[in-house]
């Protein structure tokens, strides 16, 4: 599947024009076994940056603008994936299998997505979906925002810690806390449900946790390295790099978000066989959009 | 007495690039291995999200109509393509190609709408034909 958008064509020229290194050709990312755990990640990153360091507005980055992920078929959490699959993470052999059943009964036509329920995608899906994405940089916090469903991931940069472990329970986009290093921002994220990278992508649990460092490579490219702990999923911690591409330019500079609901338009129910199909218009427990939620129109 | 439908047979490349941004769902209920052209009026262009419908009246050979759904990209996917709310209105003239449903019933992903004047509106321009 080819997620297009306009801005594909712009991607195309920034690749051919060199601006923008591909995924296959970009540098592979560092080593991702050499911390016992996401925190202790976070922990020596932090270390490395002296405590990092607090911004003010005069000298935060300019996230400015919005953004997409480059476009990738089939949305995989790795960009390196190979082309059809399959996913590079190094899965415990219950998820090996439970990977492997998913991708075979899509293949046989059998395939259903949360997501249809209208519901969130949530971190660290959230690194994969396609839609525009705002970047909000203040000095205290961040705000990681995609227009699907208005998902906000909030990034505390003020020195605070994470939610008490028994004030936590597992979250859509998590308990994320950061810190500055330069004009990078570091980032560990944990109280994470459980979920999915992506359709025909490998299953998390919420044991999760992430340490990401975003930063901006070029006035067009964003990029996230994200490394991905998940000791019942996965056998060794996932890194992958991530771009998000800049898309309000040229013609479509004047491009802007809106917040949208899911549930304004979703006829999408999970058949007998368990796969996804519609209720059409017209049918039995059709929701029309044209008068759900709408008592003054008949 | 079927509408006015033409099948036709698609590369294995358009095959599997195929259901183009449909991030909410599974595209799994759709033929990609088909596409329908039918010919017939616009009743109601839903432009929502998280997908766009347009809901066409299709008449047979012998005037029998039946209503077809297409399912499309969301306003802000459309909207960069050039496909506005105003694009399309009720009682529009149009020749809709999709993806049909794999279960018979009168729906399909949209590929493409061309209107009475050759104004062709597609969802993912540059993407594979």
């Amino acid at each position: 599947m080819i997620p297009f958008n306009v801005g594909g064509a712009a991607l195309v020229a920034l690749i051919a024009s060199g601006v923008l290194a591909t995924s296959s050709n970009a540098a592979p990312p560092p080593g991702a076994a050499e911390y016992a755990s996401s925190w202790a990640e976070f922990q020596a990153l932090r270390a490395k940056a002296h405590g990092g360091q607090k911004k003010t507005f005069a000298d935060l980055p300019d996230w400015s603008g919005i953004w997409e992920r480059e476009v990738i078929p089939g949305y995989p959490f790795d960009p390196n994936q190979p082309k059809g699959g399959p996913a590079t993470a190094v899965l415990t052999p219950e998820f090996q299998a439970r990977y492997e059943k998913k991708v075979a009964d899509a293949k046989r036509g059998v395939e259903w997505d949360n997501l249809s329920y209208c519901l969130p995608a949530g971190m660290p899906r959230w690194l994969t979906e396609p839609r525009l994405r705002e970047f909000i940089v203040r000095p205290e916090t961040v705000w990681l925002t995609t227009e699907q469903q208005s998902e906000v991931r909030r990034v505390y940069t003020d020195g605070r810690g994470h939610v008490p472990d028994d004030e936590a329970f597992p979250l859509w986009e998590g308990d994320s806390i950061g810190f500055w290093d330069g004009d990078t921002l570091v980032v560990h994220t944990k109280n994470m449900r459980a979920g999915q990278y992506q359709r025909r992508q490998p299953d998390y649990t919420d044991q999760v946790s992430t340490v990401e460092r975003i930063r901006k490579i070029d006035a067009q490219t964003i990029e996230d390295i994200v490394t991905v702990y998940d000791p019942p999923a996965l056998v060794k911690p996932w890194r992958v790099v991530n771009h998000y591409i800049k898309v309000d330019e040229g013609a479509q500079k004047d491009l802007r978000i809106n917040m949208w609901s899911c549930n304004e338009n979703n006829n999408v129910v999970k058949d007998e066989s368990g796969t996804t199909n519609f209720i059409l218009p017209g049918e039995a427990g059709y929701k029309n959009p044209s008068t759900l939620g709408r008592p003054l129109v008949q | 007495m079927k509408p006015n439908i033409v099948v036709l047979g698609l590369s294995a490349l358009f095959i599997a690039s195929s259901g183009a941004a449909l991030a909410h769902h599974s595209g799994a209920m759709f033929d990609s291995s088909k596409e329908v052209s039918l010919a017939g009026t616009v009743k109601e262009f839903q432009y929502t999200n998280p997908h766009s419908w347009l809901v066409v009246n299709v008449p047979d050979a012998r005037g029998k109509v039946t209503e077809w759904s297409f399912e499309a990209e969301g306003p802000s996917t459309l909207l960069r393509a050039g496909i506005k709310k105003s694009s399309l209105a009720p009682g529009d003239k149009v020749t809709v190609k999709g993806h049909p449903l794999k279960d018979g019933r009168p729906g399909a992903g949209l590929v493409s709408v061309t209107k009475a004047d050759g104004t062709v509106l597609n969802p993912r321009p540059g993407a594979p034909r």
